[in-house]
């Protein structure tokens, strides 16, 4: 942190906040407001000359309200930069000014009670998602007492408890009595692997942290009796097993079996746990002074800002989506922006320096290269035809598309950021929109060659070219049976498949059309897959308004894993194929071809009056 | 807000109820074929 604050290149906000993010890969635009510190950072020397005098004293944040600061304070001692800040809601309290005190104290002159926020305009090329993570909050956990005893604390607490710049100065107490424990527990997975409450994600630190907070213990105070409850221990790092082993050696004892609830005993202040020992299924109670729960990882609170702000995946933990785990893990869906840390998902700190290192690296590497490359299929806006109306711009997962709709100006599409997943030229809906190398003819043209025999035995069906596709290749190569009357139509995403594509398979004669494409949280451009289902469910009312059953159009996420899936779909949909009689596909093409005229009939006539 | 939904299936016609936020996209499975071809049963104003 202090070389990164000392370096030459860069420059560190504190105290700021990204306000909003315009442009795209190169192009980044982003407002920063930078909030008030009032003290001037460059001229304070952290004397804490204003710190003694200061009256006001609150409840240290950073030492969890463990001990406590004044209303100008430092963070926490290695805080970058190494000046204090004024916290001006606490300063003031119910005052209508600051008491000055502080102003007075300080001999260099670097408190200013009329410091002011500032918004701050920064162009840079690509961003570094850091955001960091939370920790779970136990309170909803009642069975463990964390609110009712205060000899439950969590791992957290603990840590700064035995911190040798926390509130003890590094002295194991339990609060109570503030005397060394003789016995303490750790139950893990507080938080973690539970689908009830809490999360049902591994939080990947707490066993490490666990451990390694045992051997501390025994380090420093051999006497303390160490006992961890747990339901496996996670140690999959380097060095972590023999850590682990390290701890049990040292006398540690691991008990396979989460206590059900934890009481105290009024007068020792004691707390008596009761749990199963699942290696032995023996029921145990145990005594013990003091219990740290090891709290997991969540996402930060403010995540759905920078979500929008950066147009972000997310996966179903709630940390941002990598672009592809194993070919992208730092980079975002959106070009030009990558994740460090725990943004993605819960890791260690080596694990966060690695990844670190990574996407700065990647940042590093398209910056210097100077140019990006641009995808191939990409969207193509024809001004005459454009209204203005600005619902391609709207539903583009990446905000690739500017319409300004009250000038009425054509949109207008920033290749650099245009993924091609063609949702803006299904949605525009004015025909103003082409995709290269995916057209409206090119995509008719192959469901009228689908359709020019035997239309009534085959089933149409759109195929995402990264989730869907793959799947129906897995199921074709590992030999799975299924019946072979579909015929694929491949679109970059399902995005692209416009309502006008379903309803002409439907006028040329088809039985039955399918949609597929990728599973919400495969999506891989961002959301446009959440656009294909909203077109589909308007396309069942119209189909049903048209008197055609909305069960000939089908829907189905199947993944480039789910080959199984494709097959069981397409037996499924055969199935539905059967039963569509000569009968109902004449009918269908009718109305269609009907409503497609009514349809060109009040087009004309609204030209015709705009001419006139 | 999330509030209760009345679903049929398009694949095999099961109907079900599950809670819905409007303006919200979330993936849809029947619970009984697992299929997604799942439709939301708008509510008829005059009936
Ligand atoms: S790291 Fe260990 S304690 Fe934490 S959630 Fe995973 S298994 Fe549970
Ligand atoms: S949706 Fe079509 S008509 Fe509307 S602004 Fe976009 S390109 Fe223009
Ligand atoms: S093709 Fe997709 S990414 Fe490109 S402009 Fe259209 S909606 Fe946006
Ligand atoms: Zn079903």
């Amino acid at each position: 942190m202090a070389d990164a604050g000392r370096h030459p290149n860069i420059e560190l906000l504190t105290l700021s906040e990204v306000q909003r993010v315009d442009g795209y890969v190169g192009n980044f635009k982003v407002t920063v407001l930078k909030k008030a510190r009032y003290v001037d950072e460059k001229e304070c020397t952290a004397c804490a000359d204003c710190l003694e005098v200061c009256p006001v004293v609150k409840p240290d944040e950073f030492n969890l309200g463990l001990s406590t600061r004044k209303a100008i304070y430092q963070e926490f001692p290695q805080a970058v930069p190494a000046a204090f800040v004024l916290n001006m809601e606490d300063c003031l309290g119910n005052e209508p000014i600051a008491c000055g005190k502080c102003l007075e104290a300080c001999e260099k002159r670097c408190i200013d009670y009329d410091d002011q926020d500032k918004e701050i305009e920064l162009e840079v090329g690509t961003i570094i998602v850091a955001t960091g993570m939370e920790v779970y909050d136990p309170t909803e956990l009642d069975e463990f007492g964390y609110t009712q005893y205060e000899n439950v604390i969590t791992s957290l607490e603990f840590e700064r408890l035995i911190n040798s710049g926390g509130p003890t100065e590094g002295h194991l107490i339990r609060l109570t009595d503030r005397k060394q424990p003789k016995t303490v527990a750790f139950i893990q997975c507080v938080g973690s692997r539970c689908e009830k409450r809490g999360n049902p994600y591994c939080s990947n630190i707490c066993c490490m942290n666990t451990i390694k907070d045992t051997l501390l213990i025994k380090d420093h105070w051999p006497e303390v009796q160490c006992k961890v409850f747990y339901m496996d221990i996670r140690a999959f790092g380097k060095g972590f097993e023999d850590l682990y082993k390290r701890s049990m050696a040292a006398g540690v004892q691991y008990i396979r079996g989460i206590p059900g609830d934890i009481y105290e005993d009024p007068k020792t202040k004691n707390l008596i746990l009761t749990a199963e020992d699942t290696t032995t299924s023996e029921l145990k109670k145990h005594e013990v002074d003091m219990v740290i729960l090891s709290i997991g990882v969540v996402p930060p609170g403010d995540m759905d800002n920078t979500q929008q702000q950066l147009t972000l995946q997310r996966s179903a933990d709630g940390f941002f989506l990598e672009a592809h785990p194993k070919l992208k893990p730092v980079d975002a869906a959106t070009q030009g922006i990558f994740f460090a840390g725990c943004a993605e998902g819960p890791k260690d700190i080596k694990d966060s320096v690695t990844q670190a290192g990574a996407a700065a690296a990647r940042a590093n590497r398209l910056m210097r290269s100077g140019e990006v490359t641009v995808e191939a299929i990409t969207s193509m806006v024809d001004p005459e035809l454009c209204t203005s109306c600005g619902i391609c711009a709207r539903v583009c997962p990446y905000n690739a598309i500017y319409v300004d709709t009250k000038k009425k100006t054509p949109a207008v599409v920033v290749e650099a950021a245009c993924a091609g997943c063609g949702t803006c030229s299904a949605e525009c809906p004015f025909g103003a929109i082409t995709m290269r190398h995916f057209t409206d003819e090119q995509i008719m043209a192959q469901i009228e060659a689908i359709l020019a025999e035997n239309a009534q035995d085959k089933i149409v069906a759109f195929a995402c070219n990264w989730c869907s596709y793959p799947g129906a290749d897995l199921a074709g190569t590992s030999r799975l049976q299924y019946p072979p009357n579909a015929r694929l139509i491949r679109t970059m995403c399902s995005g692209r498949v416009d309502e006008r594509f379903i309803l002409k398979a439907f006028k040329l004669g088809a039985p039955i059309v399918l949609v597929s494409g990728c599973h919400f949280t495969d999506c891989h451009y961002i959301n446009a897959v959440t656009w294909t289902q909203k077109r589909i469910e308007k396309l069942w009312d119209k189909l049903e308004s048209l008197g055609i059953r909305p069960e000939r159009l089908q829907l189905d996420w199947v993944s480039a894993a789910e080959g199984q899936k494709w097959a069981r779909v397409m037996r499924e949909v055969e199935q539905l194929r059967e039963a569509v009689t000569a009968k109902e596909i004449e009918h269908t093409k009718r109305v269609i071809t009907e409503d497609m005229l009514k349809k060109r009939t009040k087009k004309v006539k609204a030209k015709a009056e705009a001419v006139a | 807000m999330a509030e209760e939904a009345k679903f049929k299936c398009l694949r095999c016609g099961h109907g079900f109820t599950a809670p819905y936020t409007p303006k919200v996209a979330e993936e849809r499975a029947c619970p009984k074929c697992d299929s997604n071809s799942v439709r939301r049963l708008k509510e008829k104003k005059d009936s």
